[in-house]
């Protein structure tokens, strides 16, 4: 209607609302607002429904026809279904020792109030950046044969003979510690916040009651912190069960994620992979929802907050030195094989000593002196900052689009976009691969896109956790404020409400850019070509090569880790303690 | 400008946020809209900004209908309950962000402003941001923000809950003072009625999704056409009744405390008909002298004694076991006790019969 029937003669006479010329613009913004929402729809329909539905029809079709005789071939390949039950239980078993770590590290955490708390805290999240395949280079020098513990513990004359660390048999072990040491600040994360979530007051309560302290935590804690800990475990298990650098590197080839990867290069000739690739999706999928409803369990709501920080008690001095130990010795160990790599990386003449006997740069101007090298950094700069602003607009409008429901099945949306976090690196890559060989977005030919979308919708969970996280703190009228005086939904996006989650989207695009800085899988399979390889593909093609390519990678290795810690630092010095929500399923 | 809701609804799936609301809202009225938490008076101002649909009926705005005119084309000034300014923003951005909008001329956009800031006396604030303002600023700049654009109407959703007792009264003055300057046509929405009572010309009294009764803030005190809204608007006792006789002049009822006479009620009661009386606890007069005279009289006893200075309660118990309120202005000096049996007395005139309804359920 016109503006004249709203004009009230008393009301001073002038225009209220905005005029004509103003309502086009509004339509023009919304029109361009609604069209980025579709292009986001159709990214994530293109390069995350379509590559899984293609694994998931061609597991299923021979020649136009559908069959099923594909699993059974998978079930009675010996080395498939061996290479199943490793992951399984690596995955298992890296869970479980992570949380036997993080456990008593969360309970002190909430609990316990200690000089130097904020910066040990923050040490003990140090390994998550800290790429287990480059600590993986570090390990196998130092548990070599000949290797740094072997020839101190004959120096020490405990042992006589060498001891195969790193032989058949403890490959595993091998595997699920440098996992566990990784993985154990995730686990930590969320106990702490699972924790931090349970009032004290209700503890209390108990206490009053005569409720003796082990019945409390059995009938009180755990069910409240549960589904915190649920949130956290299915993320460190789904990890470690589709970890590809750490097993290739150690070279226990038996896992799952190592023999897709070898898979890739016959794929089209060989049906069994995308079986396998199937298999793999509904049993990270089963995973995740058996986590999510069975096992995660309702989630309660506390009636009371703020009072948390009071169930703090402050340590004593023999609680201090005993918290100290402990953290200390976490630390300690988790960086152990980052020590490693750096020892390695800095040696010269290391051979038959506990030490190398002498220390250069050298290896360090190698990297800057190889092309591969430079390259990877090049790459991996431009591919990790093209995904990360990638992240930003996708992870900022999904989160907007769902937490205000500004469509119909916004919460089927949030579900999508989280299904990067129950779907392993390696399949989304093979789905990629299968899909669009041939196409103009043929790897083979110029992986750039595939990588940067791979990279971005990997980790878009995180972004759109942190947008959403932002979003949900932010009042609703503050945008219906500016509604009211005229302003379209996206100049309202655009002036009010991305000015106020700017420090979620900064945090957010941190985690993002590191994490595809030292993605493995996506680059190690989507990155065909030389010319394109991202940093971890050309460590690990350094780290493959005759000669000094061990210690050139382990330079790089550095390098990418230097870069990582930056960028953590950065996002947990402006995301403070929200930190632990973005790793939660 | 007037506002007219014609049979709006709306619905939150099974429930029924507002009831058919038939409302007019006068050019140039400060109109409230009374009710407790959760009776649809937020939802009813929402829906005139256009921030939420009707499930059914029309809104009209001098006649046009607008109910399908989005948010944006109302030309509303609204002022939040957390008041929504801008944290990012000066108090001068602000209150300049809706102007921009409009393409208006510097000029022009500068004159607003100065208008604006002197009404609400902000000028020295123009460049803080809200969170270096007290509570009552940042109530004022909400209120100039939403006055700067001229708005139809204004819209004010609980403006006063945050602010303390002392700074409630002095902006409840200020918004007085501000709407008669502007002339703006005005919904306040309260659930405090001592503001609506005090500033409103007209107060709209909602319960459960519907509204119960319009009136001037007089006449909904004293002819309040519920129980509901007798016990909403100040204090009162409720008593179940029955007719006994019912004329025009004078009804005879039968309550808990004795045969009561009235002469204050609104339609004509068949005899043996259920009623409730509401008493308001300072209408009740005590037999200070034990002299059992009196219109109305009956005895109780003393349950409790409250005094609060400027005036003293009573808390009552009769035979029947019910309790009543009494409040004394300028209590005289007495020896009553806790535990002494009083004689009472109240006006024909104090006592209101009103037709007994069945309480409102919860929102169906």
């Amino acid at each position: 209607m016109g503006q004249k029937h709203l004009a009230d003669t008393k009301a001073q006479g002038t225009v209220s609302a905005p005029e004509e010329s103003s309502r086009w613009q509004r339509r023009l913004a919304d029109g361009i607002g609604y069209g980025t929402l579709i292009a986001t729809l159709a990214v994530l329909f293109f390069f995350l429904v379509l590559p899984v539905s293609v694994i998931m029809s061609r597991a299923f079709i021979k020649d136009g026809e559908f069959t099923t005789q594909y699993f059974p071939l998978l079930f009675s390949n010996e080395l498939l279904m061996q290479a199943i039950l490793n992951s399984l239980y690596l995955a298992l078993v890296t869970t479980f020792i992570a949380t036997i770590v993080s456990f008593p590290l969360a309970l002190i955490n909430v609990r316990w109030d200690f000089r130097g708390k904020g910066l040990l805290s923050g040490l003990l999240l140090l390994p998550m950046v800290m790429p287990p395949f480059v600590g993986a280079i570090g390990i196998l020098r130092f548990f070599a044969r000949r290797g740094s513990v072997n020839l101190s513990l004959m120096k020490l004359e405990w042992i006589d003979r060498p001891i195969d660390w790193l032989g058949p048999d403890n490959m595993f072990w091998a595997v699920v510690v440098l996992l566990v040491l990784h993985l154990y600040p995730i686990m930590y994360l969320n106990l702490s916040a699972a924790l931090a979530n349970v009032d004290p007051s209700v503890e209390e309560m108990a206490t009053t009651l005569g409720v003796p302290k082990w019945k409390q935590y059995r009938d009180i804690v755990w069910p409240l912190a549960r589904p915190g800990y649920f949130a956290g475990a299915i993320i460190v298990f789904i990890w470690a069960f589709t970890d590809l650098g750490t097993p290739l590197l150690v070279g226990f080839h038996e896992t799952v994620p190592v023999q897709i990867f070898n898979m890739i290069t016959d794929v089209n000739e060989n049906p069994i992979g995308y079986t396998l690739v199937f298999f793999v999706i509904l049993m990270t999928v089963s995973f995740f929802l058996l986590s999510k409803l069975a096992l995660g369990g309702k989630k309660y709501e506390m009636m009371a907050k703020g009072h948390v920080s009071s169930g703090q008690k402050r340590a004593g001095f023999w609680g201090s030195v005993a918290i100290y130990g402990l953290i200390l010795s976490v630390v300690v160990t988790a960086l152990i094989p980052h020590l490693a790599v750096i020892v390695t990386a800095f040696s010269d003449k290391w051979f038959m000593t506990v030490l190398p006997q002498q220390y250069t740069g050298e290896h360090f101007k190698q990297v800057f002196e190889s092309e591969l090298a430079i390259n990877g950094i090049k790459n991996s700069f431009f591919l990790a900052g093209l995904s990360t602003l990638l992240d930003i607009v996708l992870g900022l409008l999904v989160a907007y689009v769902v937490v205000r429901r500004l469509i119909p099945f916004a919460g089927l949306l949030d579900s999508l976009v989280m299904v990067p976090l129950a779907l392993p690196g390696i399949v989304l890559a093979f789905g990629y691969v299968v899909t669009y060989t041939g196409t103009w977005l043929d790897p083979l030919h110029n992986p750039v896109p595939l990588l940067v979308i791979a990279y971005a919708i990997r980790r878009l969970p995180y972004m759109v956790r942190s947008a959403s996280a932002g979003l949900q703190q932010m009042s609703p009228s503050l945008e219906e404020a500016s509604t009211t005086f005229g302003a379209s939904r996206f100049h309202t996006l655009r002036k009010v409400t991305v000015p106020l989650v700017t420090a979620n989207l900064i945090a957010g695009a941190l985690l993002c850019f590191s994490y595809a800085m030292l993605d493995v899988s996506d680059s190690l399979i989507l990155a065909m070509k030389e010319r394109f390889y991202p940093l971890t593909k050309a460590i690990y093609v350094l780290f493959l090569e005759q000669g000094t390519g061990e210690l050139v990678a382990s330079a790089l290795g550095i390098i990418g880790m230097v870069i990582l810690a930056l960028c953590i630092m950065g996002a947990s010095l402006i995301l403070g303690k929200k930190m632990g929500e973005l790793f939660r399923s | 400008m007037e506002v007219v809701f014609k049979g709006i609804y709306k619905r939150y799936g099974q429930t029924t946020a507002v009831h058919d609301l038939n409302l007019t809202i006068e050019r140039g009225a400060l109109h409230f809209l009374l009710g407790p938490s959760g009776c649809g008076k937020t939802t009813t101002l929402r829906m005139l900004a256009g921030l939420e649909k009707p499930s059914e009926g029309q809104l009209f705005f001098n006649g046009v209908d607008v109910t399908h005119q989005p948010a944006v084309e109302r030309g509303i000034g609204m002022v939040f309950q957390n008041y929504a300014l801008w944290p990012h923003m000066t108090v001068l951005k602000n209150i300049e962000y809706g102007l921009k909008l409009r393409k208006l001329t510097a000029g022009e956009i500068q004159k607003r402003i100065d208008e604006v800031m002197s009404i609400t006396h902000l000028k020295q604030y123009a460049d803080r941001l809200p969170g270096q303002l007290s509570g009552g600023q940042q109530q004022r700049v909400a209120l100039a923000r939403a006055l700067a654009i001229r708005p139809n109407v204004l819209l004010l959703d609980e403006p006063l809950s945050n602010l303390d007792a002392k700074l409630r009264m002095e902006m409840r003055d200020n918004i007085l003072r501000i709407h008669k300057q502007t002339g703006i046509t005005t919904l306040y929405v309260t659930h405090d009625q001592r503001e609506a009572l005090s500033m409103g010309t007209q107060v709209s009294v909602m319960h459960a999704g519907h509204l119960v009764q319009t009136d001037q803030p007089r006449a909904l005190y004293s002819f309040p056409k519920s129980a509901f809204i007798a016990g909403f608007i100040g204090e009162t006792n409720l008593l179940d009744g029955k007719i006994v006789s019912c004329d025009d002049a004078e009804a005879v009822v039968e309550s808990p405390v004795g045969t009561l006479r009235s002469k204050r009620f609104n339609q004509t009661f068949a005899k043996g008909s259920a009623v409730t009386l509401s008493l308001r606890p300072e209408a009740v007069r005590i037999d200070w002298d034990k002299s059992g005279l009196g219109e109305n009289y009956f005895k109780a006893k003393i349950d409790h004694l409250t005094y609060l200075g400027e005036s003293e309660q009573f808390q009552l118990n009769t035979d029947a076991g019910l309790t009543l309120k009494v409040n004394f202005y300028h209590a005289p000096e007495h020896n009553f006790l806790e535990g002494d049996t009083i004689g009472c007395s109240i006006a024909a005139d104090d006592v209101l019969v009103l037709p007994t309804q069945k309480e409102m359920g919860p929102r169906t």
